[in-house]
């Protein structure tokens, strides 16, 4: 066969392939490891199975449903991932569409809590990430309780996160909550974060952050989460994390279809593709994440690391998302006040 | 066609450009900012200055603005006077030393800075070494921080301005002062710094206002706890999604940089004429 066939039936073959070739998805992905964790396993292999061409925006939970709102009438994403529950809300608000479970062929695999509501817009979570306490195993035993962490002694070395961050509001709730807070009162937690700032202990806003003050900022404890305990090891760093005694809060990814997109059906295909057992199985190993998919098998490292299964999800506190949603902006406020100088 | 429908048709794209990208938003904004649930009202003014909270915030981003303005000029100044006084040649050089950091973007500059001035980062491990600080000394998420960062960042923007008039006053004048008498500084302080005073006028403008509406830099370096109205501003159109209120925010930070503008311009104009 000459070269030119050759080609020629290879670029037939691809087209014939691919109705997607040339079609482009936008989508938020959350920076960092998790985004090129997110790359590896999901978005370069859609590309190369469809052709289409995946533009990734880097924008938090919040920002993305911020962005989302804003562009009620013309919206700019494609899927939107979402980490703090804003699915339930922007479902409510008419922001997501609908997904039919036969449109999804990996649906079936599904642990329950991973699809609540696919039919009222709510998408499907592709990875499930634990709330615990990181800390700096060289100088540590480790904390077992999320009040360990009102130990003064550890103050100066303590990182906490920012509300705007899933992982910061979840944590904090958490916190809030171990201390006798409730959803309904939070000053319990304003409280005790105000008397560790002024102890020292400083504020970050992103997960890469987390990993700077771990790697290069004596940081000794952070309430976090499992993913990126799990990087940080990965990366030969000393770091341990516990899940606490008073509760795991579970944050769920979830991958949402925005409504009003033409490329719905090519958004659907993607978003098969996070909640399939090959791109699960690829995210437990790069960053820990416990796979919502029951056909997912991990082997080996993966498997022990990785908190699985029916019995450990139904162990993961969830913070009502709906509350959430309507107090975010009091909270917000509130936190903002105690954390400034 | 006449000269005057081809100057208009030239200055049209220019015009265009302006109204979308500049009036429009700026209208939308002033709508939203003094838009209730019940029409019109004046609520969220009311809510800013009412609070400490946020004229504390208000008073951080003219304090901070003041001081990186402050430190450009005293940092600026002389680099100015140099490149006006060497030869061409140097003078391309400097320039080009000035311009350079405008090439990368400022993200990257700010890293830079995020990496000297963190807890292990060299000026805060050297001044530990010394045993002049405690060991979570860290000057990041500092007010120290931003100012640092910013002057940085801004000071092309002051050295070029003061250059551009400082070329122009002719060299004779100073010697002319140096002959009758003068000694250097007082030749400075009497002869060249009145005559470019338009170039610090200028510069201190350009400085003050792109650091009090500056975002990336202060939110980089001086972390969620140290906020100044940009940051807040950015905190209440993605978090709390209180666009009402964060317009009103913008207008208070668009008034007060006018009133900042006014009397400068005045002064610059009576030291001019």
């Amino acid at each position: 066969m000459t070269p030119i066939k050759t080609l020629s039936l290879s670029a037939a073959a691809t087209l014939m392939a691919s109705a997607a070739f040339g079609q482009t998805l936008t989508i938020n992905s959350f920076g960092g490891a998790y985004e090129e964790a997110h790359r590896k396993c999901i978005i370069t292999p859609f590309e190369e199975a469809t052709g289409a061409n995946v533009q990734v925006v880097t924008a938090y939970s919040a920002d993305g449903f911020a962005q989302l709102r804003a562009q009620r009438d013309a919206p700019q994403f494609d899927v939107i991932h979402f980490s703090g529950g804003q699915e339930i809300v922007a479902a409510a608000e008419g922001l997501l569409s609908p997904i039919d479970p036969a449109s999804l062929s990996n649906v079936d695999g599904l642990v329950e809590a991973a699809r609540p509501n696919l039919e009222g817009g709510e998408g499907p979570s592709y990875s499930i990430v634990a709330l615990g306490l990181l800390y700096n195993a060289e100088v540590l035993d480790g904390p077992a309780n999320w009040t360990d962490l009102t130990n003064p002694e550890w103050f100066e070395n303590l990182v906490l996160t920012d509300m705007s961050n899933t992982y910061g509001m979840q944590g904090f709730l958490m916190l809030n909550q171990a201390l006798g807070g409730s959803l309904d009162d939070i000053q319990p937690g304003l409280d005790a974060v105000a008397e560790m700032l002024d102890g020292g202990a400083i504020v970050v806003s992103t997960s890469p952050e987390i990993m700077q003050e771990f790697a290069q900022n004596d940081a000794w404890v952070a309430p976090y989460s499992s993913d990126y305990a799990f990087v940080l090891q990965d990366a030969g760093l000393p770091i341990g994390f516990n899940q606490a005694a008073e509760g795991t809060p579970g944050v769920y990814i979830t991958a949402n279809l925005v409504a009003g997109r033409p490329n719905q059906e090519l958004a659907l295909q993607l978003i098969d593709r996070s909640i399939s057992p090959e791109a699960q199985v690829c995210f437990a190993e790069e960053m820990g994440y416990a796979p919502t998919n029951v056909n997912a098998e991990l082997t080996g490292e993966t498997a022990e690391n990785t908190p699985f299964g029916a019995e450990a999800l139904a162990g993961l506190v969830r913070f009502d998302p709906q509350v959430i949603e309507e107090r975010r902006s009091e909270w917000v406020d509130a936190w903002n006040r105690t954390i400034a100088r | 066609m006449t000269d005057r429908q081809e100057n208009l048709l030239l200055v049209l794209p220019g015009l265009l450009l302006l109204a979308v990208a500049f009036f429009v938003p700026i209208a939308q904004m002033l709508v939203l900012a003094f838009q209730g649930p019940e029409g019109p009202t004046l609520d969220h003014f009311r809510r800013f200055l009412g609070d400490e909270f946020y004229l504390g915030v208000l008073w951080r981003t003219v304090k901070l603005s003041t001081l990186i303005t402050f430190w450009c000029l005293i940092i600026g100044f002389p680099l100015a006077y140099i490149m006006a006084r060497v030869g061409p040649r140097a003078r391309l050089w400097l320039v080009v030393m000035v311009i350079l950091p405008l090439m990368t973007s400022v993200v990257i500059r700010t890293f830079g800075w995020m990496v000297v001035l963190s807890r292990s980062g060299l000026i805060p491990s050297t001044l530990r070494d010394f045993g002049l600080v405690g060991r979570s000394f860290s000057l990041m998420h500092t007010e120290a921080a931003i100012v640092i960062g910013m002057v940085q960042v801004l000071l092309p923007f002051m050295a070029l301005s003061i250059l551009g008039v400082m070329l122009r006053i002719d060299p004779r004048l100073e010697e002319a002062a140096r002959t009758m008498g003068c000694g250097f500084l007082q030749a400075v302080r009497t002869v060249v710094f009145p005559l470019a005073v338009p170039g610090i006028v200028a510069g201190s403008l350009l400085v003050f206002t792109l650091s009090a509406s500056s975002f990336i830099t202060p939110n980089l370096l001086g972390g969620p706890r140290v906020q100044v109205l940009a940051a807040s501003i950015y905190r209440q159109v993605t978090q709390t999604l209180d666009w009402n209120f964060a317009a009103a925010q913008a207008v208070i930070l668009f008034a007060g940089v006018l009133l900042v503008l006014i009397p400068y311009i005045r002064l610059a104009r009576r030291a001019d004429g």
